[in-house]
């Protein structure tokens, strides 16, 4: 973790820290979620409690803590109990991996943004996340109600199938970048898209380097499956109101309910940081590599070296934000926009039309950087 | 204690507590749930042993096939006939005696078998070896191994795969599951 106590302490601060992001994200976009589908419904959503309704959620929160803690008569409890806490790990591990800004220098230290380097970042993320259906699996067999176990079932299918697609969408992604590390991934994306084919070097004036002009097919079945991995419509078949009440945490209520509602949002946050770092270009500016950006800042703004590396560090941590805002908007805005899949529609799509084209897809990839490149 | 050895001692607290779970649980849900545990360790044990990718391939590939057990097992069996076929009865116990004497077997043997083995010097000798044990090197050398020298068991163990699912399929179609009678 460091090579002394300095580094060690810092790097486990840093941990803490990408935790509370992911947890402290989470009232920030159920405001947004609220009033998002208020503006998209025309009404006017939470607008009272504070500026905006923005401490609408903090006063939920309160309200939430206070509620009886309850479990049904039929519950298993060990489960029942335990559901809701596995529920945040595996998004927050995967968080973790995400790379968010370029590593910051301070004299002879170098800190990276992100929890841990690993050199199978994909592969890592992939095993972490795919434990989330364990939880829900868990909660609604230990629930002791049909309904709940009902959800869970479909969850698990669910989320089987599609793990299928949204592993072979990466690799056509880990075959053009030709690594599993997430850092090395955005560093190739860098400067203005450029390739070689059949001996010609094609260039353009314009478009970045970014992976969705390599891989526009991935692109599209990744956030598709994502999507489904996260639960949230229109693949929310898990929950499904209208025939389930509310599918695996119907019988939960006050805290417990909220700490699955963190989990979800926390897959949608690893789903949006994952489309960044895939297909656009990680923490990058466009049209400015790390290194113009840090002479711009050297020379224009700070003179010292140190105050240089720190707002490098922050200039490309906004750019990263900004890029993961967008996708969470558009999360939010899909879920208030398309109705519910019927089910045998969510198992064609997921085994009849994704994974036959992202298996075209890899196979294309493959023979593309064979025979061309 | 170091930390290495503090971290050993927890992961095979929590792998073989699992491990034993899995057979001692008379509920299968149970033993579903605690051979996710066993296998979480068993990764987690790859991790600190330095090899990343086969932990992050050991966690999607089993972790996700026991997700799929703990659907069979919602689905086929009949859990309060299984709970009473395993908790008492003289075939199950001879069953249960007879199955550990041959882990038992098997795991004085892997030790016999294995003696020297882990001896560090082995990697001085074999550069094969000492090549795969830089942190960049795993994954491309265990892609070329596994699709020049070992061919043959991956293409078998594919088949062997594509067996179990026929054979589930087939399973599931019979009616009654697991416990159809004949």
């Amino acid at each position: 973790m460091g090579k002394d106590l300095f580094e060690i302490s810092v790097n486990g601060i840093k941990l803490i820290l990408i935790f509370l992001m992911m947890v402290q994200a989470v009232p920030i976009l159920v405001w947004l979620e609220r009033r998002g589908s208020a503006f998209i419904q025309n009404r006017f959503g939470p607008n009272r409690v504070g500026p905006l309704g923005l401490v609408q959620l903090l006063a939920d929160a309160v309200k939430f803590l206070n509620k009886e803690d309850f479990a049904p008569d039929k519950a298993v409890k060990t489960l029942f109990y335990a559901a809701p806490i596995f529920a945040l790990i595996p998004a927050t591990l995967a968080f973790c991996a995400i790379p968010m800004s370029v590593p910051l220098t301070i004299g002879e230290y170098t800190f990276r943004i992100q929890g841990y380097d690993m050199n199978i970042g994909i592969v890592f993320i992939l095993g972490v996340s795919s434990l989330a259906a364990y939880t829900i699996l868990m909660a609604g067999w230990g629930s002791g109600n049909k309904f709940s176990l009902l959800g869970a079932l479909r969850a698990s299918a669910q989320i089987i199938s599609y793990e299928l697609a949204l592993g072979l969408s990466i690799v056509g992604i880990i075959m053009l970048y030709g690594t599993f590390n997430l850092t090395e991934m955005v560093n190739a994306q860098q400067g203005l898209l450029q390739f070689t084919a059949l001996g010609h070097t094609v260039q353009t004036s314009w478009l970045p380097n970014w992976g969705i002009f390599y891989q526009p097919l991935a692109a599209i079945i990744f956030f598709a499956a994502t999507f489904a991995e996260s639960n949230r419509l229109p693949f929310d078949l898990a929950e499904g109101e209208a025939e389930l009440v509310a599918g695996f945490h119907v019988e939960y209520g006050g805290f417990k309910m909220l700490m699955f509602f963190i989990g979800e949002y926390g897959h949608m946050m690893l789903a949006s940081a994952l489309m960044v770092t895939f297909f656009f270009g990680g923490y990058l500016i466009p049209y400015a590599t790390p290194e113009t950006v840090h002479s711009w800042v050297h020379a224009t703004l700070i003179e010292s070296p140190v105050g240089a590396n720190i707002l490098t560090t922050l200039l490309h941590f906004i750019s990263f934000n900004i890029k993961f805002a967008v996708f969470l908007w558009i999360f939010i805005q899909v879920r208030w926009t398309l109705p519910r899949f019927r089910y045998d529609q969510l198992m064609d799509l997921g085994w009849k039309t994704m994974l036959p084209w992202a298996l075209g897809n890899t196979i294309a990839t493959a023979a593309v950087i064979y025979f061309v490149a | 204690m170091t930390p290495d050895i503090f971290l050993f001692w927890l992961l095979t607290i929590v792998t073989l507590g699992g491990g034993l779970a899995v057979i001692l649980m008379t509920n299968p849900i149970y033993s579903a749930l605690a051979l996710v545990f066993t296998m979480v360790g068993i990764a987690s044990f790859f991790i600190t042993l330095g090899a990343y990718f086969i932990a992050g391939v050991q966690l999607i590939v089993y972790a996700g096939a026991v997700m799929v057990l703990f659907v069979m097992v919602l689905m086929l069996f009949d859990l309060k006939t299984e709970i009473a076929a395993f908790t008492r009865g003289l075939f199950t116990g001879a069953l249960k005696i007879f199955s550990v004497g041959v882990m038992g077997g098997l795991i004085v043997g892997a030790i016999m078998m294995s003696a020297g083995s882990l001896d560090e010097n082995i990697a001085k000798v074999n550069p094969e070896i000492e090549a795969s044990m830089s942190p960049d090197a795993p994954t491309k050398l265990l892609g070329q191994a596994l699709f020049s020298r070992h061919i043959f068991g991956f293409e078998a163990l594919g088949v062997l795969l594509l067996v179990i699912a026929v054979g589930t399929v087939a399973l599931s179609r019979s009616r009654g599951g697991t416990h159809a009678k004949q």
